[in-house]
């Protein structure tokens, strides 16, 4: 029933995108077609979706699990970032061949933590409202990448770009197949299985779910309510971090402005569609990277911007939101009857 | 006596529940007109059909000798119908005045006219002989003053039929006695009431005709003074009064809870409760009796541990509350927003405290939850679609013995109850009431907080009455008195 409404929200939103896609003398049935096989016609465009899906499915992670739990993480796209410094910082310093990606890891999921912690922390004890604070801190994280490879971190052989120096080959994720799909798209898989697990089958799962549904019962029924809502906020900073370094690692090979095209808020109507449901995340996050691929493939193609593809996603997350509020009614007025 | 109001054959249906099925009502001007029947009866879908609230399904109103359709209860208004809602609609940070005129234009509209208001409110309390102030702050008005200003709202607008839903429910008996003898009054001067209720005292007391409805059918109108509660509670619920409960056990010596000169603050920083003294025995039923708002939530609050005091300690069994609480089942005032979540399943609300004593290794054992949530919905016949559909399914009813299964069934040494009956029909009531005289004949003590006077007479050993955050004063059993307790809970020493 749930998903109906979400199914029903992707279609509505690709009528409405068609609709714009007309007015710029662009035959919709076409484009979408054009969407569809550059992503999935050829092996190119399938490594590209699934490379496109990784960040999106650890973004999508990262704002379902404090959604289960009540909150709003809107600041995945400054975690990532966090996590694309550390991870940065490690491949450029470290020495160690063998340990410099777990290192990174480690590193990227520990700033994300870190950048998490700051709203988790105010909105516990201080009631601070996480939408806010954690919004804010995206452009901080961001300015401060910025201000790095402009500065400190900018390469010697760069050519006075605003890059850092390559990482070495020992910092970079291994890839497959002579494309650019690496492994991190098998950890941000069994990322998400792991967090299906620990959401449904745990006992810190079945607290995140009741402090979500009711904060009050929760109280009511001892669970610590700040101590649920920090964890859950530090688990999602952790898996923006990890896809910072991610994308870092397995695509940029190098820190850099503009590392990600909005994965962290892609993340956000990625968890709606799947109701933060994390497996559902997974397919509501190819969906996105589709969109990304497609929205390319329409660029190139008709040479028209890509903030189609922006379009698209809000439309969807209208559509979604206005769904889930009618469904709402709907059931409201008979639960009171 | 003319008639004013017909329904005729009204049906209505939510889904697949006849919540009206074929219902005809006839109101003749000038009487105060009952609706009686348990909750669930269809009273309110009935009166929220007339004005306009819901369409029914079929069947037709007419009012004034027309047919009429209100689209909504703007419509019904209009027409001279209205109604106070068991819950007030009025701006609490607003004058009386104000609310008086909320959606009403005042003859110099845009601007207001005060005097004229002023005027007109004058007037109506020469002619029904209700006064409000209409100068004061909502806020500052009690329960009962509020009502007034609900009942002033509707006169102002010139309404011929008045429906008052369950008008009693937050007053005192004194005041119950005054909104009474007020109404008698206006419908002296031609006003017509309909009054829904549940409670078979009140319909006796103040109607000149009753309704019985029951299971959303009607069962019959009668004249008031032909007919003895005994049969209406008959009609009421299709089957006599069961005899009163026996508590078959006397309180024991040992002292369970401890309260000792406590205060309280509310979620807005102001001290609700004031210094409050008393302890409840093993095996007795403590009551406290009140209006609601004068510091009961924040009292059962803190005896769950929910809510730290600011001066004072509570113990259970001479621990900390926050040490016993496995040891405390609280049935909280507010069910759905505290005692369970609603979008969770029947088998997680049942599981809300307990689960962590279901680990398997890093996971939960859903297989042993389960086992033990059958057993419970068993025990406690909770009837529910399945262990995993929402609670949100579940009738008003099951949720209560949803949380009685839950907290119950951790062998409790103390229970909080509050308004543990409030809003349930009879049988319901019944089973929760006999739970808590059985918990106690099994030794646990019990605290009843309750606004029903009469669920408190029955059950307890002893009760206090609070007002404004102070206990006015404890009574033994054989001291029992209503009146004596309706005057304490106004604020008089007892």
């Amino acid at each position: 029933m749930k998903y109906t409404v979400h199914l029903a929200s992707i279609v509505a939103s690709m009528v409405i995108v068609g609709v714009l896609l007309i007015s710029m003398n662009i035959d919709p049935i076409e484009a979408y077609s054009i969407m569809f096989q550059r992503s999935f016609g050829s092996k190119f465009g399938l490594t590209e979706l699934f490379v496109k899906t990784t960040p999106i499915i650890l973004t999508g992670l990262s704002v379902a699990i404090p959604f289960k739990a009540g909150l709003w993480n809107i600041g995945a796209e400054g975690q990532l970032y966090m996590g694309a410094f550390a991870a940065s910082l490690v491949a450029l310093y470290s020495k160690n061949p063998y340990l410099t990606i777990p290192l990174m890891f480690v590193f990227s999921a520990f700033l994300g933590v870190l950048w998490a912690l700051i709203p988790g922390i105010l909105r516990a004890k201080f009631g601070l409202n996480e939408i806010l604070s954690t919004l804010l801190l995206n452009y901080v994280a961001i300015y401060w990448v910025e201000y790095l490879v402009y500065g400190p971190l900018k390469g010697k052989k760069v050519y006075n770009f605003p890059y850092s120096d390559l990482f070495p080959k020992y910092a970079i994720l291994p890839r497959l197949l002579e494309t650019r799909f690496h492994v991190g798209v098998f950890i941000a898989i069994f990322l998400a299985v792991l967090i299906y697990f620990l959401l449904t089958r745990t006992e810190f799962g079945f607290s995140i779910r009741v402090v979500g549904a009711n904060p009050k019962a929760a109280e009511y029924a001892g669970i610590n309510k700040d101590k649920i809502i920090i964890y859950s906020m530090m688990l999602a900073g952790a898996l923006s971090g990890i896809a910072g370094m991610i994308e870092v690692s397995g695509i940029h090979m190098r820190l850099k402005c503009n590392i990600s095209p909005g994965y962290g808020y892609a993340g956000i109507p990625v968890a709606l569609l799947a109701s933060g449901n994390p497996i559902g995340v997974v397919f509501a996050a190819l969906l996105f990277g589709f969109l990304y691929v497609g929205g390319s493939a329409l660029q190139t193609t008709y040479s028209i911007p890509v903030a189609i593809v922006y379009v698209f996603q809000a439309i969807i997350v209208l559509f979604i939101i206005a769904g889930d509020a009618l469904r709402g009614r709907k059931l409201w007025k008979f639960l009171h009857h | 006596m003319e008639t004013i109001l017909e329904m005729r054959n009204i049906t209505k249906k939510f889904g697949d529940v006849i919540a009206n099925d074929n219902i005809s009502l006839d109101v003749k001007k000038g009487e105060i007109h009952g609706l009686l029947g348990e909750n669930g009866a269809g009273k309110t879908t009935l009166m929220n059909i007339l004005i306009g609230l819901h369409q029914p399904d079929s069947g037709e109103i007419i009012f004034e000798g027309r047919p009429v359709k209100f689209k909504s209860p703007k419509d019904a208004i209009k027409a001279g119908i209205g109604m106070v809602h068991q819950h007030f609609t009025l701006v609490s940070k607003l004058k009386v005045l104000h609310n008086l005129i909320l959606g009403f234009k005042t003859p110099k509209d845009p601007l207001i006219c005060e005097e004229w208001i002023k005027n007109r409110v004058n007037e109506l309390s020469s002619i029904y002989g209700i006064e409000v102030d209409v100068d004061e702050l909502v806020m500052n008005l009690s329960v009962g003053e509020e009502q007034r200003v609900e009942i002033t709202k509707s006169l102002f607008r010139n309404v011929k039929l008045l429906i008052l839903d369950e008008p009693t429910a937050v007053l005192t008996p004194q005041e119950t006695r005054k909104l009474f003898s007020a109404l008698k009054e206006m419908t002296k001067k031609g006003l017509t009431i309909i009054f829904i209720t549940h409670k078979l005292n009140e319909a006796l007391d103040v109607t000149d005709r009753i309704t019985v409805l029951k299971r959303g059918k009607k069962v019959g109108t009668l004249e008031t003074n032909s007919v003895t509660k005994r049969e209406l509670a008959k009609m009421m619920i299709g089957r006599e009064l069961s005899s009163k409960l026996e508590k078959k056990n006397f309180p024991l010596e040992r002292v369970v809870l401890k309260v000792r000169n406590v205060w309280i603050q509310d979620d807005r920083g102001v001290i609700t409760v004031k210094g409050v003294t008393f302890s409840v025995n093993a095996g007795e039923i403590f009551g406290i009796a009140g209006v609601s708002g004068n510091g009961q939530r924040e009292l059962e609050e803190a005896i769950a541990g929910l809510r730290d005091p600011i001066k004072g300690e509570i113990t259970v069994n001479g621990k900390s509350v926050k040490q016993s609480r496995d040891e405390i089942a609280y049935i909280p005032e507010d069910r759905i927003g505290v005692g369970l979540a609603l979008q969770l399943s029947v088998i997680e609300n049942l599981m809300l405290k307990d689960f962590r004593k279901y680990k398997k290794g890093l996971s939960l054992d859903f297989k042993k939850m389960e086992e033990k949530a059958l057993k419970l919905t068993n025990e406690f016949s909770i009837i529910y679609p399945s262990l995993h559909s929402p609670a949100s399914t579940l009738s008003g009813g099951n949720i209560q013995r949803l949380i009685l299964a839950r907290e119950l069934s951790r062998k409790p040494k103390l229970v909080v109850a509050s308004q543990p009956t409030r809003g349930l029909d009879i049988a319901a009531t019944e089973y929760v009431r006999n739970k808590l005289v059985s918990e106690a004949e099994r030794g646990c003590a019990i605290l009843l907080i309750s606004e029903d006077l009469d669920e408190i007479l029955e059950l307890c050993d002893r009760i206090a009455v609070i007002f404004d955050g102070k206990i006015v004063g404890v009574l033994p059993r054989s001291e029992f008195d209503v009146e004596r307790i309706g005057y304490m809970m106004g604020g008089s020493a007892g």
